[in-house]
Formats: C-alpha cells, sequence, structure tokens
C-alpha cells in the first residue's frame, strides 16, 4: 500500500546511491558481472573447436555445432571425415579459421606440453608435418598446463562456472529456508498462532504418516530399482519433501473438521518462536565443517549434492537476521492497519511484513555466497564430495599442492577464489554500510 | 545465576540429544559393513578375545560386540509387512536382499520360508565335502570343483533379490545336480528352494506394504551408543560398551583401538595450534583495532582495515600452500621444512622440553602463521567497532568530562567494555580444538584430530568422525555458557537473573 504523496524520503534510493558511493563495492559489482559472463560463455570462450573453418571450400562451425561430424569432399574425389571430438583441428590445413579465444577444451589433455609446463616455459607443438616446432603464440598456454597437459586457463574458465552455481544453488536454499523459518518465527512469536486440539493430533498423525510414506515407500522404490541409478540428493530430497509436506498437509485439512469432541476443539498456542529459535541453537552448535564433509563422504560424489548440503547448513544467519527485523516490523502501524483490514496473518506476513524485512537477510546472502565458495573450493581442495573428472577451482590448486614447482598451479586459482570470495565480502560490506541507518549523512 | 545456569544446562539436553541424533543417523547410513571390514582389518594387541574359528563366528561376534543384532531405534515405523526380527540377519546383504523382495511381495511368510530353504540348501554342503572323500570312484579334483561351484551358487543366492538372477542360479545348480548323481541330497533341497520362490511369487501381499505401523524396541544400537550394554543408569555390567554417556565413544574400525585413546592421543598438537594460534591473534588484532579506531579514518585505520580484510578473504588452503611452496620449496627459499611437526629422527633421547621445543621450532611456525592470520581480521575489525561504539556512551564523554587523559579513557574506560564482542571468540577455541583444522593439518601434516578426521574420513573409519562431531557439538554448547558467563562477568549492566 503505497502513499499517494510523494515521500521526501525513500530507503531504496538512498541505499542504492550509499551503494554507489561504495568504490570497491561497485567495482566488485562489475567484476561479479564479468565473472558471470565468463561463466555464462564459458564453452564459447575456452574450447579447442574453431568457432568457424573454411576448408575445401566449404564452411562449418564446430563450436556452434550439434552435429558429432563432418564429411568433407576433397578436389581428387576421396572424402574425409572430421569427427568433432577426436580431430585435431590445429592440424588441419584450414583456408581460413577463426578459433576460440582459448583454444583448449576442459578435461582433454595436450601431451606435446605434459606434465607441468609453466607459462613462460618453451612449449611444444607438433605441426601438420609432423615435425616439433616452438609454439605458435595462437596455441600458448598462457597460464601454463597441469600434470597431462590440461590447459589452465581452460580450467579457470570452466571452472567459474560452478564458483558461481554454488553459490548461488546453495545459497538459494539457504535463504528459502532462513527467510521463512525467521520470518514466521518473528512474525508469530510464541502466542499469536494458534490451533485447535483435533487438527494439532490430526497433523501429528499426518507427520507419522508423511513421514511413512516419503521414507519407507520411496526408500522401497530406490532400491527396487537398480542401485546405481543417477537419482541426485536433490531431486530425490525435493521428492520427498512433496509427499511428506502433501501427506502432512491432507491429514491437517482433515483435522480442522474433526468437531465431535469438545477437548479437541479447545485452541492452543503453538510456539513456533521458541521451536525455531531452538532449531536454530541446534544448528548453530553443530560442527558444520566437519558434517558438511561427513555429508559429502557418505552421498554420491557429486557437485549438486555439495551445493545441497551446504544450502541445508547455512541458513542460520539469515534465519537471525530475519527474525530480529520482524520483531521490529511487526509492532509497526502498517501491520496493524492491515491486521484492522481484516487480512489473514499469512497474507500480511507475506505481503506486507517480509518485504520490509528483507534488507538485513540479503546483506547476509552476500557473505554467504563467499562463504559457500570457500567451503566448496575447501572440498575440493580435499577431494571430497565432488567428483574426479570435475574442473573446479579447488581441484586445481590441490593439483598444485602436489607439485610445489608447479606454482601457476597454485597461485591463479588460488587468485581466483581470493577474488571472488573478496568480490562477495565486499559487496556485502557495501550492502550493510548503505542500508544501516547509522551511516545516513 | 545458578537459576540461570540450571536453565541453560537443562537446554542443552535436548540440542545433545539432537545432536546425537544426527550423528547416529550419519553412522547408520555410513556406506559400508562394519564387520565386514573389522574382520578384514588387522588384528591389533588390545582385541584379546578374538580367537575364533571361522569367518561366521567371528562375523557374528563383531555384530554382537557393535550391537548390530539389536534394531536401530527405539521405535521404527515399518509397513505392515515386514517382520519384528528383520535386524537380526546379520549379513547386510543378505538383509538387503530380504528387504527388497519383502518390497515386492509383502508376504514375509513365504519369503521367509523361501529363505529358510536356501540356508537348508547351503548347510547341506558342508555334510558333502566330508562325504566326497569316500567316492574314490569318481576323479578327485572334479568332484572338488563340482562342489565348489555348488557351495558359491547356493551361497550367493541368500544375496539375490532380482527374480530373474534367482531363477537363472537354480537352473545352473540343476544343471549341475543331473550331472553329478552324489549331489542326492542338494538335489532334494534345491526342489524345496524352487516350490518355495514358486509359492512365493504365487501369493503376494502388496497391500501390506501400504499400512505403516509402529513397533517399540526397548533395546537397540542408539540405546546401547548412549548407555552401553550394561545397566543404563549406573553401567554396571557392560562388558563391550559403556555408552557416550559415560564418555565411550566406541572403537576405530581400522585399528580397532577405542576412540578415546586415538582422541587423547591426537588431540596435543590441535590444541596446541588452536590455542597458540589464538593468544597470538589477541595479541596482535586488539591493539591494531584499539588503534585503527581511536584514529577513526586515519592513514592506519584505512590501509589496516583494507589489508585485513584482503586477508580474511584469502581461503587458508591457498595461503598455507603458497607459504609451503615459497618458504619450504628447495627452489626457492628451503627455510622450513615442508611437513610435519618433529625431526624425522625423533627428539633425541636426551632433549629436555625446551630442547624439543628448539627443535620444534622451524616446524611450528608455517603453521602457525596459516592458523593465526585468518582471525586476526575478524577480531580486530570486531575490536574496532566495539571501541567506536563504547566510546560513544554517555559514560566516557562523562571521564572525559572529569578531564582523564586520553589514554586513560581508552585503556581504563573503553577497553575493558569493548572486550566484550571479542569474548564470543571464546566459545569456539575449544570445539575447534578437538576438530582440529582439516585442512591445515592436512597441508603440513600436523599430527592432531584434524589430519585424524580427514583419514578417518577417507578409510570411511565412522566412529572416528562420529566421536569428533559428537565431542565437538557438546563443546560448543559449553563454549557459549562460558561466553555468557563471561560476558556477566566483565558487564554488570548484563543480568543472567533476568531472562
Amino acid at each position: 500500500m503505497k502513499s499517494k504523496q510523494s515521500p521526501p524520503f525513500r530507503f531504496r534510493t538512498h541505499t542504492a546511491q550509499q551503494f554507489h558511493k561504495n568504490i570497491p563495492a561497485v567495482i566488485s559489482l562489475y567484476v561479479l558481472v564479468l565473472l558471470a559472463v565468463l561463466a555464462m560463455f564459458a564453452p564459447l570462450l575456452a574450447n579447442e573447436l574453431p568457432w568457424y573453418i573454411k576448408y575445401e571450400g566449404e564452411n562449418y562451425f564446430p563450436a556452434f555445432s550439434w552435429k558429432k561430424n563432418y564429411i568433407v569432399k576433397h578436389q581428387d574425389g576421396s572424402s574425409e571425415k572430421l569427427q568433432l571430438d577426436i580431430t585435431d583441428w590445429k592440424k588441419i590445413p584450414a583456408e581460413k579459421i577463426i578459433w576460440a579465444p582459448v583454444v583448449y577444451s576442459p578435461g582433454k589433455s595436450d601431451y606435446n606440453n605434459a606434465n607441468y609446463k609453466c607459462p613462460t616455459c618453451d612449449q611444444k607443438f607438433i605441426d601438420s608435418n609432423g615435425s616439433e616446432i616452438e609454439m605458435p603464440g595462437r596455441f600458448r598456454h598462457w597460464l601454463g598446463t597441469g600434470n597431462r597437459g590440461d590447459d589452465l586457463l581452460t580450467g579457470l574458465i570452466h571452472g567459474s562456472r560452478i564458483s558461481l552455481t554454488i553459490g548461488f544453488l546453495s545459497m538459494g536454499i539457504a535463504t528459502l529456508i532462513g527467510i521463512l523459518l525467521g520470518a514466521f518465527a518473528g512474525f508469530f512469536g510464541d502466542h499469536t498462532l494458534t490451533i485447535t486440539r483435533g487438527r494439532l493430533v490430526f497433523t501429528i498423525i499426518g507427520i507419522f504418516f508423511g513421514w511413512f510414506y516419503a521414507s519407507q515407500l520411496r526408500g522401497e522404490t530406490v532400491s527396487g530399482g537398480s542401485d546405481n541409478t543417477a537419482n541426485s540428493l536433490l531431486s530425490e530430497f525435493l521428492l520427498r519433501m512433496l509427499i511428506f509436506f502433501l501427506v502432512v498437509i491432507i491429514f491437517s485439512f482433515l483435522g480442522k473438521y474433526v468437531t465431535m469432541f469438545k477437548w479437541l476443539n479447545r485452541k492452543i498456542h503453538i510456539h513456533i518462536d521458541g521451536l525455531i529459535s531452538r532449531l536454530i541453537e541446534i544448528m548453530v552448535s553443530l560442527p558444520l565443517f566437519i558434517l558438511i564433509l561427513t555429508i559429502a563422504a557418505i552421498s554420491k560424489p557429486s557437485i549438486y549434492n555439495v551445493m545441497v548440503i551446504i544450502g541445508l547448513t547455512n541458513w542460520t544467519g539469515i534465519a537471525r537476521l530475519t527474525r530480529a527485523e520482524m520483531l521490529r516490523v511487526r509492532q509497526q502501524e502498517f501491520i496493524q492497519s492491515a491486521q484492522a483490514l481484516g487480512y489473514s496473518p499469512f497474507r500480511i506476513m507475506l505481503r506486507h511484513a517480509l518485504p520490509n524485512a528483507l534488507a538485513p537477510a540479503l546483506i547476509s546472502v552476500s557473505f554467504g555466497i563467499a562463504n559457500a565458495i570457500l567451503i566448496e573450493s575447501s572440498l575440493s581442495f580435499l577431494g571430497i564430495g565432488v567428483p574426479q573428472d570435475v574442473t573446479t577451482w579447488g581441484s586445481l590448486l590441490s593439483a598444485g599442492h602436489g607439485n610445489f614447482s608447479a606454482w601457476w598451479l597454485v597461485v591463479f586459482p588460488g587468485l581466483c577464489i581470493f577474488i571472488t570470495v573478496t568480490a562477495y565480502n565486499l559487496i556485502g560490506e557495501g550492502l550493510r554500510d548503505a542500508m544501516d541507518p547509522k551511516m545516513m549523512r | 545465576m545458578i537459576r540461570y545456569l540450571l536453565r541453560r544446562i537443562l537446554l542443552f539436553i535436548p540440542t545433545l540429544i539432537v545432536i546425537s541424533l544426527l550423528a547416529f543417523v550419519i553412522s547408520v547410513n555410513a556406506p559400508g559393513d562394519p564387520v565386514d571390514r573389522l574382520v578384514t582389518a588387522a588384528e591389533s594387541g588390545d582385541v584379546a578375545n578374538t580367537a575364533t574359528s571361522s569367518m561366521l563366528e567371528e562375523k557374528q561376534y563383531w555384530t554382537h560386540r557393535l550391537g548390530l543384532d539389536l534394531p536401530v531405534f527405539y521405535f521404527s515405523i515399518a509397513p505392515l509387512s515386514y517382520p519384528d526380527t528383520l535386524f537380526r540377519i546379520i549379513d547386510k546383504k543378505e538383509q538387503h536382499a530380504l528387504t527388497v523382495m519383502l518390497n515386492s511381495y509383502g508376504n514375509w511368510l513365504t519369503i521367509e520360508s523361501y529363505h529358510s530353504s536356501v540356508l537348508q540348501l547351503c548347510a547341506t554342503h558342508s555334510q558333502l565335502s566330508k562325504d566326497s572323500v569316500l567316492m574314490s570312484s569318481y576323479h578327485q579334483n572334479e568332484i572338488r570343483e563340482a562342489i565348489n561351484q555348488s557351495e558359491f551358487t547356493s551361497h550367493s543366492l541368500l544375496d539375490i533379490s532380482n527374480e530373474k538372477v534367482i531363477r537363472s542360479k537354480m537352473n545352473e545348480l540343476s544343471i549341475l545336480y543331473n550331472k553329478h548323481p552324489f549331489f542326492k541330497n542338494q538335489e532334494a533341497a534345491l526342489q524345496q528352494v524352487i516350490k518355495a520362490h514358486d509359492e512365493m511369487r504365487a501369493s503376494p501381499q502388496r497391500w501390506r506394504n501400504y499400512i505403516p505401523i509402529i513397533q517399540f524396541h526397548p533395546q537397540n544400537q542408539y540405546h546401547r551408543w548412549i548407555f552401553g550394554d550394561g545397566n543404563w543408569l549406573t553401567g554396571k555390567g557392560s562388558t563391550f560398551s559403556k555408552g557416550l554417556i559415560r564418555g565411550d565413544l566406541g572403537m576405530s574400525y581400522t585399528t580397532k583401538m577405542p576412540v578415546n585413546e586415538i582422541i587423547s592421543k591426537r588431540i596435543g598438537w590441535s590444541l596446541f595450534f588452536t590455542l597458540l594460534s589464538v593468544i597470538l591473534a589477541y595479541l596482535i588484532s586488539v591493539p591494531i583495532g584499539i588503534r585503527a579506531a581511536v584514529k577513526q579514518g586515519s592513514f592506519f585505520d584505512r590501509t589496516s582495515s583494507v589489508l585485513l580484510f584482503m586477508l580474511h578473504s584469502m581461503p587458508a588452503f591457498w595461503v598455507a600452500t603458497l607459504l609451503l611452496m615459497i618458504f619450504a620449496n628447495s627452489d626457492v627459499l628451503p627455510w622450513f621444512p615442508s611437513s610435519g611437526i618433529k625431526p624425522v629422527t625423533g627428539y633425541p633421547d636426551t632433549a629436555g622440553f625446551f630442547e624439543k621445543i628448539k627443535l620444534s621450532l622451524p616446524y611450528i611456525i608455517l603453521p602457525l602463521i596459516a592458523y593465526t592470520y585468518s582471525s586476526l581480521a575478524f577480531l580486530s575489525r570486531m575490536m574496532r567497532v566495539s571501541v567506536l561504539e563504547v566510546a560513544n556512551q554517555d559514560y566516557i564523554r562523562t571521564a572525559r568530562a572529569k578531564g582523564l587523559s586520553e589514554n586513560t579513557v581508552i585503556y581504563k574506560h573503553v577497553f575493558k567494555n569493548a572486550l566484550l564482542p571479542i569474548i564470543t571468540v571464546f566459545a569456539n577455541i575449544f570445539p575447534a580444538a578437538i576438530g582440529g583444522s582439516v585442512i591445515l593439518e592436512t597441508i603440513f601434516s600436523i599430527p592432531g584430530m584434524g589430519l585424524e578426521t580427514y583419514q578417518a574420513i577417507l578409510t570411511q573409519n565412522y566412529p572416528v568422525i562420529i566421536g569428533v562431531f559428537t565431542l565437538t557439538g557438546l563443546l560448543t554448547l559449553i563454549g557459549y555458557l562460558l561466553a555468557d558467563m563471561l560476558y556477566a562477568f566483565v558487564d554488570p549492566r548484563i543480568s543472567l537473573l533476568k531472562k
């Protein structure tokens, strides 16, 4: 409900102005945008397939092609099959060729430059005649190579995708849980939410059945099928949650209409704030890194599992901040007027109170993303939870840890992690400063 | 104060229960069969009474010793089709096969009779190998081979649940039995198995899978893990485990050593580094924080906050690797040894305490830098913020108005009160010491809890992980309580009674 007269002070524009005054934060924002663009276009930026090639008078676009191979007709009548994945495009005597900025694909090895070639070393190249020559500048490994001759720059570009998705997915989960729980705890407190005993009893029975159908029956279909089907933790978890809540909601709905006994009709308070605060307390006192390590080691090695685990464990900060902010917001007049208008409490909470209580949580999300990236890179540095064939900044760094003479494998991935984490932290700081009423000038 | 303490300690209980439950859920769902691992693990000296004859007996012994022959929890919500004795089957694969069959047929009676008929078939073999010695008319090797094959196939029947595979195994057996006349007993047993299997398939009761029932188990694995296998209150009569409540964290799967012993052996270095680095961090960061706050906006304030902020964003494993790469690298600056904590040859016998410290010093410096740098930023920023906050309070203005010197104001009035938030960090010291720093200890190969945890994760040695996890959780709780009490101690305005 916006007031009609234009207010002299708008929080949002003020915040934006304050944020723009903070130069490091603005630079960080640009850095992150750049990173996002890099990650988004990684397959085009670092690819051994040329963007465009003119060969025997025909035009091809291998990097953009969904084909697996091309048939090339030579002038002498013979034909040649160019298989996209195994052809060595660098040796094809093309008339015209446009390469991707980085001419190597992730996971592919350049055996001529295997065994840790440094960025400034002599790098070898076998030309189309089969003779060994100095590496042409176009094909140089600008940041050096790893053990199997895998290009580091390519690894970094493709690794940025993982860091980016880690941040967004895990913090997305954490934010959702944190904001919802925090909002419930703060807005309803211990004495607002009431429920009839009948409904409570039915909900508890529903939880029992929901648990049964979600865990037992899903469990049986999982073990009934072959054990190594690719059911990721995420989809499995979501499905189970869906079944669980569906059953609980059905029972709770039934409970609404149970009015036979007087005892069942008595209303009681749900101490939702107490419950959620206790839950937060428990989560905080868990040794999270060991928990994440253990679960990551138990579950199937998958980058998405790691994200889900980080997301499910890192929501407490957001929940606490949202709760505190909700406690403040719910005292304000516009909430009372919404109540006076007779809106349902859930509507007031979601539509009116929550949008005004999100700011502190947003700051926390920014720090949380930085933290999630750190956790993920630590995990892949240790080689836990992340599959072997997935290249992440942490796994590149860990390759460098095995061989100290390959300093480039330590310095560059570390710099990438450092820059990204710093950027998120600076943005978080910038947001905090911009939103802090004490800083208003 | 005491009332508040009591209330806090009472609130510990649900938190501890949740922590223990979480740890337990992890250990139950952990992959791999601990019994298998213990049977194959190298013998260690302190487990004496394992002089068992056969593999099966040994398996039974370990299953019993670990309490795996008990149901999992106080109650179970299971489908109606599940019997309440499923947990008694020792072999995990066998149990799994039975569960899958239960899920697809739902009729325990027929499944059980099928299972026992397969067991019967397996049992007939022991007699057979004795008899075969008498049958000299056959070629001995051929007989051995046939018997081995029959034995292997019939045992594998126990682990299979897929109908088609079962059928093909049965075919295999009946072909074998037709070929050799001395398999007379087996022939009959196999017919029994086939009959039981047909019966099982013919009378499925799938509806039973969709009705939940609750079963209660007063004796179960969780209870045993918490309270031990003796009297649950006094702990008397316990043979294998005294229970978590009396500080028994179980036994390592790889070395068969008690987890307690492992932790007490390994905790020294972790504690050393954690405490030393915290003290160092305080010594450096508190002055920086105060100076930055007192001269707010000055050059020192700005540069120190930028520098510390950058330090804070550097991943510890990167800094540690860089340190090693630069200062422990024979190609760059070979100033420090690259791993370990004391000379490879160990300390000389004559070395005293200080001699030992002197010998270990080069090993300690790099890890200590890596341990300390990251908390520097956090601590000094906190210090700065709280000094600024306190400096704006009325009583500080009063102190200044009284004409006290700036130094007195800062160090007598501001400092003490600004220390408050720093106390919170105290809460995390002891749990951090127990957990150790997994990453730093791995990189520097410091034989502490972090390295132990990492190795336990790699070797799936769950009792150690769970032990560390539980202990760290408990210590975190205690740390918070201590921090709260210190708060009240330092700041008279905070009264715990009011809460």
